[in-house]
Formats: C-alpha cells, structure tokens, sequence
C-alpha cells in the first residue's frame, strides 16, 4: 500500500511557526515511532520522546539517524508519572496525544 | 489527561511551553485529486468515541488553564492529508487503522470509486484530516 502523509509539510510549518526549537530540551510526548520528532530533532539540543507503546519506540529507535544518537532519546513511561525532574525541559509538545 | 498536563508542567521550566498538536473529529473531507483537478466526493462518518476523545482533551486543557497553570498563546488550525493509489487502499486503511473513530458510507466510498475510475490517470484518493496546534505558556512562581 502507498500511503503518503502531509506532503505540503503543513504540521511541520505550523509546529516551527509555534515554536522555535533551536538549542531547546524538548519533551515530546506520545512519541510513537518518531514520525513528528524528525521534523525538529536536528534543531533541538536535547530531545526525549516518551511512549507507553514500547514497538512503536524500537521503531522510532532504529530509525533514528547517527548524528543524533546523542540528542534524541526515547523511553518507554507514561505522561502522569514523567521520569525526570522538575524545569528539565524548555518546550513539551503533546504529539498526537491529549 | 489533568494529571498528566500539572505533571508536564512540573517538568517544565518557568518560560517554558507546551504545544498540543492533534487531529479533530470534524467529518473529514474525501477528495479524489489529480495535476488537473480537485473532486470531493464524500465525508468520513465520525463515529462518538472519537468526539467524545475530542470533548475529554479539550476539557482537561481548559481545566488546566483554569487552574492556572497554563495559558493559551496562539491557536490554529490547518489540514494534514493523507493520500492513497487507489479507493480500495483508502478503504483497507479506514478500516484497519481507525475503525473505532471514523467509517466511509457507501455513497462516499461509491462516489470515490467512480470518481478515481473516471478520473485522469494520476488521479490519487485523499483525505483532508483537521488539525488544531496551540501553544500555552507555563504560568508558575519564579
């Protein structure tokens, strides 16, 4: 099956329009295979992206390019009980999510 | 859904953000488009668990914001389109991927049919899926 997805890029436009994410620790929640976190990751200093959904995190993990290995990371928690500390993150988006 | 926006905003630092970004039940419109022409055939049935999805966000962000701890900056709206070969692929996916939200009735699913086989030869099936995007700004004591 060929399916294409946003091929104007608007969800990128709009999110990049709302948010200037260069040099921010972002928390992206609801992950999922990492679809969303792509298209800003590279700007980010820092980017988390939580699922419960643990496939769809292996995805998002093998699909992640080597030279972000060290800025983009993925785990497996829930958006009630974030495993982190307080005023960790500059900017959260709720990916799909709320 | 409360819980988890007072835990983003624990996580959150004081000029932070957060931005919500997510599709809305609003009977999404099924095209059949070409180089040439654009034809809307149809609507999506919004079945109520999906409104009902929309109703349950949309109060706990609007609870958040009356506690206090978020308010809303800027909000829009824009389309995101997913585009398939062919009527019976569009079909497999609505039916597969988001039974429990949306369904084609058949006159949707018939007109779509006629249209892409009437169609030019690049003629694609898509729909049109409303997005909101809004960004709030994280109030809490310095």
């Amino acid at each position: 099956m060929t399916i294409q997805n946003d091929p104007e890029r608007n969800e990128s436009k709009h999110l990049h329009t709302l948010a200037d994410f260069r040099n921010k620790r972002v928390l992206e929640v609801g992950c999922g295979e990492g679809r969303l976190t792509w298209q800003y990751a590279k700007e980010a200093q820092l980017t988390v992206g939580i699922d419960t959904d643990t496939d769809a995190l292996r995805v998002a993990e093998v699909d992640r390019a080597s030279d972000l290995e060290h800025k983009v990371l993925f785990t497996a928690a829930a958006s009630e009980y974030l495993p982190f500390s307080k005023e960790t993150f500059d900017i959260a988006v709720l990916a799909w999510s709320l | 859904m409360v819980h988890a926006l007072n835990e983003i905003r624990r996580v959150l630092i004081p000029d932070g953000i957060l931005i919500d970004i997510r599709p809305l039940m609003d009977r999404w419109q099924v095209e059949v488009t070409s180089m040439r022409e654009i034809r809307q055939t149809g609507r999506v049935q919004d079945f109520p668990v999906g409104l009902a999805d929309d109703e349950a966000a949309n109060r706990a962000i609007v609870q958040a914001s009356e506690n206090g701890w978020f308010s809303r900056d800027r909000q829009e709206f824009f389309s995101y389109s997913y585009s398939w070969d062919t009527p019976a692929e569009m079909e497999e996916w609505i039916d597969t991927e988001w039974e429990d939200f949306v369904a084609l009735e058949e006159e949707t699913k018939q007109a779509t049919r006629s249209a892409w086989a009437l169609g030019d030869a690049d003629a694609r099936v898509r729909l049109q899926v409303k997005m909101l995007i809004a960004r709030w700004n994280v109030l809490k004591d310095r």
